[in-house]
């Protein structure tokens, strides 16, 4: 029953995607052009002893992946956001569908999208010449870290959308924090090379963790960090899904147009 | 069975203002009952409070039985809400039998059974020949038909439907009138909210009219016109609602 209902709510999001060919034509391309245009560009004007690798589209990587996840992240709230302003949500809510299954519809479909796009971007890079240190089991790992990231994201980006009243809101908010939220991060400059109150700040983001852990795994091998790295990041996700899911339960018991 | 709806002093208050103010409704198995008032008079927010989407702020509604603030999901199961706005804009992009079979599947239709299902309601609603086109592309009476058969999937015992003729031709009223009432022929239980007195006279078998989220009167439209000695239910309800626009009272 349970997952008739995913199975259904992720059908719906499938094909309101696939029908959008353009749209998504260019949400799929959008990060392979970041890695060959701006990490390309960048590699000549960026000191190797800095960033700690010769490659700097390697180091990129993870940047990128980050960068798409949390532009997707923006957009795996669109169809509640609309759902709820086109009266739809009232429909669906009249409904015995679980709340938790328009959550996790999401979910399954947010991960399945961009777990294809991130492949999509390591294949690229393969093109570029970056191989990952941790090979096949590498991939799969990174996959999980982008996992984790897409649920917590997913999750925060839900809860906005019920909270506010329209989507106006939702986009100030979302446009005014997903820059930040990246620059404030190692997406492109190690910690290292950040002024102090930055990388302090960086510190505090669970980003930094997420693209911490796929940077060790792309450049170095299985060591240290990663362990570490994958800790911070599965607390802060497991911090913010709750949250999400909390907000969002509370958003749809008693909902007010 | 028992009554389909029996609310009791059922209200709703935003804030300070007060949208429905104790209602007390009984509806009873296989009857249209119709909820009438002038713009805000409290019939979407009362349609609402029995679709499980308000909780009531006073008061306690039953709908087949559960109560729908403490058996919310047991009310969904048994109710078919058909909203006051089409739901073609949450669908642009799907075509009219993917959305049924999707909200086929989100009442629990047994998955070997949507696609029939779904062919089935789409002929009683005239849609077959335009199944598989985008909901986008249908006029606003398909639409209000696709609507109401997305509300009888999983064969509702009540049928909630607000405003279900609403900038609809003429052609496309007699055709949702039929609907509606071979509906009540077969057993169903219909709440209906609606503007149209000429609607409401030839469909209810009961009604309500109310103002300011009170009852102002009920009965069946032909014992409201003979208690007035009128013609016409158009009379009855401004009689007792008068003839001042509602955002002139506020
Ligand atoms: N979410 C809300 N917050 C505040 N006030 C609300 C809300 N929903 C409804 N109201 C108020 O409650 C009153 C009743 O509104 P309602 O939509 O139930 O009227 P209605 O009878 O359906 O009117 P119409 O014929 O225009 O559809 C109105 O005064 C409206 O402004
Ligand atoms: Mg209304």
């Amino acid at each position: 029953m349970w997952s008739q209902e995913v199975l259904a709510l992720s059908r719906r999001w499938l094909l309101m995607v696939l029908r959008e060919r353009l749209n998504l034509l260019f949400s799929v391309l959008q990060p392979a052009v970041w890695l060959v245009f701006f990490a390309g560009a960048m590699g000549g004007a960026v000191d190797a002893r800095i960033v700690g690798t010769g490659d700097y589209v390697a180091f990129a990587v993870p940047g990128v992946i980050a960068f798409t996840v949390v532009g997707n992240g923006v957009s795996a709230a669109m169809p509640l956001l609309f759902d709820k302003e086109t009266g739809y949500l009232d429909k669906l809510l009249s409904m015995p569908v679980r709340r938790g299954s328009l959550i996790v519809s999401r979910f399954v479909f947010q991960v399945g999208m961009n777990s294809a796009q991130v492949l999509l971007i390591l294949l690229v890079a393969l093109a570029l010449g970056v191989r990952p240190a941790t090979g096949v089991l590498g991939v799969l790992a990174i996959l999980a870290v982008t996992g984790l990231l897409t649920l917590a994201l997913t999750a925060a980006a839900m809860a906005l959308a019920c909270a506010v009243p329209s989507h106006g809101t939702f986009f100030a908010v979302t446009g005014f924090a997903s820059l930040p939220l990246l620059f404030m991060s190692n997406a492109f400059v190690p910690l290292s090379a950040m002024p102090g109150w930055m990388a302090v700040v960086a510190r505090l983001n669970p980003l930094t963790y997420a693209i911490d852990a796929m940077r060790l795994l792309v450049l170095r091998g299985w060591g240290g960090g990663v362990p570490v790295s994958l800790g911070a990041l599965s607390l802060a996700s497991g911090l913010l899904l709750a949250l999400g899911w909390w907000q969002f339960a509370r958003r749809t018991s008693e909902r007010v147009a | 069975m028992g009554l389909i709806i029996e609310t009791a002093g059922l209200g709703r208050a935003f804030g300070g203002a007060i949208a429905v103010d104790a209602l007390t409704l009984a509806v009873s198995p296989g009857e249209i009952f119709g909820l009438l008032g002038p713009n805000g008079a409290g019939k979407t927010t009362t349609i609402r409070m029995l679709s499980t989407l308000l909780p009531p702020t006073t008061g306690t509604a039953r709908v087949c039985g559960h109560d729908v603030a403490r058996r919310a999901g047991e009310v969904r199961r048994h109710i078919g809400y058909v909203p006051q706005q089409v739901s073609s804009m949450g669908h642009y992009m799907l075509t009219g039998r993917e959305k049924a079979e999707i909200e086929a599947a989100l009442y629990h239709v047994p998955r070997r059974r949507v696609q029939a299902r779904v062919s089935e309601l789409l002929e009683l609603v005239q849609l077959s020949a335009c199944a598989d086109r985008l909901v986008q592309t249908y006029s606003g009476g398909m639409q209000k038909r696709l609507d109401l058969a997305c509300g009888l999937l999983h064969r509702p015992d009540l049928l909630i439907l607000d405003e279900p003729t609403l900038g609809l031709d003429v052609q496309s009223r007699h055709h949702m009138w039929d609907h509606i009432r071979s509906l009540r022929d077969e057993g169903m239980t219909v709440l209906l909210a609606t503007n149209y007195m000429d609607e409401a006279d030839r469909l209810c078998d009961r009604l309500v009219i109310i103002d300011h989220g009170r009852e102002v009167a009920g009965g069946s439209p032909a014992a409201l016109k003979a208690a007035m000695g009128v013609s016409s239910l158009d009379e009855v309800f401004l009689r007792h609602t008068g003839h001042a626009l509602r955002e002139e009272v506020g």
